[in-house]
């Protein structure tokens, strides 16, 4: 859910870019550090951003036959954790903005908390969570990237009702935001958990170093899923 | 369409003014809109915007509408929003049977909104258009941005346009297999594509990198810039410009149109 260029008023998008800020600092500063000391990491996350460009950019089948995209950000989230996601996600929305004015400049920092920050954290820690449980890998990946959909929509609203409360107070305005995004983002939520999930199946079956790069999965984990698939 | 936007940015008929300047002027136009307190001054600036797309770029009226018509559907949906959940002034509209009604104030907070974001986007779109991705990363550098970010950015930018098209061989192939007849099958399809897509991708990283060490890589990416002097008259003109709107802007900040 991008916020269009020039719906946040000043001084809610200044409020959001300082929010976002941090993120995207540490994010560099731990790239920095992965780039110095693996230097083929640089070009493999160009190629994630440019995935999560591309996902985002795609019709999903919906429904209701809307507009409606995922937002490729937990995957993001999962693979390289929330602050480096951000900075991804930073890029991605920047491309968007310019390329396709979907996004704003003023709405940058609004964008990068919504979808760069809290949805991959939420996808993060729920696979953290799930994978020292000892869950099922593709229920954890599915619920992952289902809850950082929403989360994003709801993070959205909360950004909307704050800066236009309406007579009706935050709470008021807050359901009702959530209300008119529900109809699109609850199918969609659930049908881009069931992608990544599937993106995730992919990977295991094709190329599990991937992962087992990453220290995302153990390589027994990847044998047993795959043994359960054979 | 990606490539179509790129397009026209690299062979515009602003091409060859300054990318500083051109950046400056969209950049500042966005600021006013959405500072503006009145819908006046947003109109103001997507009007100039979109004249000096069509008339100084020479970009094609009918591609340029198009475009525009692209992230209406997205604004469409919080704008209802505000309409109704905004009171105060006179009511215009109830919707029979339901808590809903459409006041004076929210329809002018709708309007204003409207406004502001058809300035932002016509700005935006004055810049995706007349200014290519490079020129824009070569900015970026002269600004101390950190180096690492811009050369991923620059990578990413790279590879956006690799992945759409085989994005758009894997999708077309699929639908002649009819993968995208049912919603089950089209959910199982996506997820293939999406698959499919990531590890194609990450292959080509590989890829990339042996490329690159093969080629002396040492984390730097080395790009030559060749800079265009800002012409006194553009600068004079863009900020006469700018000027006249923050003017409008002023002037017109209490009048509502309701």
């Amino acid at each position: 859910m991008h916020i269009m260029e020039g719906f946040l008023p000043s001084p809610w998008w200044e409020i959001w870019i300082l929010v976002s800020l941090p993120f995207i600092v540490i994010g560099l500063y731990q790239l920095n550090k992965l780039v110095r000391e693996k230097r083929e990491a640089l070009p493999l996350l160009a190629v994630a951003g440019a995935f999560v460009f591309v996902l985002s950019s795609l019709k999903l089948p919906s429904f209701n036959g809307s507009c409606s995209h995922p937002t490729g950000t937990g995957l993001g989230g999962i693979l390289f954790g929330p602050c480096i996601a951000a900075v991804l996600g930073l890029i991605v929305l920047v491309f968007q903005a310019v390329f396709l004015a979907h996004g704003g400049i003023t709405t940058l920092g609004a964008n990068v908390f919504s979808m760069g920050i809290a949805g991959p954290a939420v996808a993060y820690l729920i696979y953290k969570a799930g994978t020292r449980a000892g869950a099922n890998t593709y229920a954890t990946v599915f619920i992952a990237a289902a809850l950082a959909d929403l989360v994003t929509y709801v993070v959205t609203s909360i950004q909307l009702a704050l800066a236009f409360p309406g007579t009706t107070g935050f709470f008021g305005a807050f359901s009702a935001f959530a209300a008119v995004f529900a109809v699109t983002q609850v199918p969609l939520a659930i049908i881009e958990g069931a992608i990544i999930m599937l993106v995730f199946k992919y990977i295991v079956q094709l190329k599990p170093e991937i992962l087992t790069r990453l220290n995302l999965l153990s390589e027994s984990t990847v044998n047993k899923l795959r043994e359960a698939a054979a | 369409m990606y490539e179509v936007l790129e397009d026209f940015a690299q062979t515009n008929n602003l091409r060859e003014t300054s990318p500083g300047l051109k950046l400056f002027i969209g950049l500042a136009s966005i600021l006013l809109c959405v500072s503006s307190p009145g819908p006046v001054a947003p109109l103001l600036v997507a009007a100039s915007m979109s004249a000096a797309v069509l008339a100084l770029a020479k970009i094609p009226a009918r591609f340029y509408a198009k475009l525009l018509l692209v992230p209406v559907s997205f604004a469409a949906m919080s704008i209802v929003v505000i309409l109704f959940i905004t009171g105060g002034g006179a009511v215009l509209l109830e919707v029979p049977g339901l808590p809903l009604a459409i006041t004076a104030d929210g329809a002018n907070l709708a309007l204003l909104l409207l406004a502001r974001v058809f300035g932002g986007m016509c700005s935006l779109y004055f810049i995706a258009l007349t200014t290519p991705m490079t020129e824009i990363f070569d900015l970026l550098r002269k600004l101390r941005v950190p180096a690492v970010l811009i050369d991923l950015a620059m990578l990413t930018y790279r590879f956006i346009f690799i992945l759409i098209e085989e994005a758009g061989q894997i999708y077309r192939s699929q639908v002649m297999r009819l993968g995208y007849r049912r919603f089950r099958e089209s959910v199982h399809s996506f997820g293939m594509l999406a698959g499919a897509l990531f590890i194609r991708t990450w292959e080509s990283g590989e890829s990339l990198v042996l490329a690159m060490d093969a080629r002396c890589y040492d984390g730097k990416l080395g790009i030559p810039s060749d800079s265009r002097p800002v012409s006194v008259p553009a600068l004079a003109g863009g900020l006469l410009y700018l000027s006249a709107v923050l003017g409008v802007s002023v002037s017109t900040g209490g009048v509502v149109l309701v």
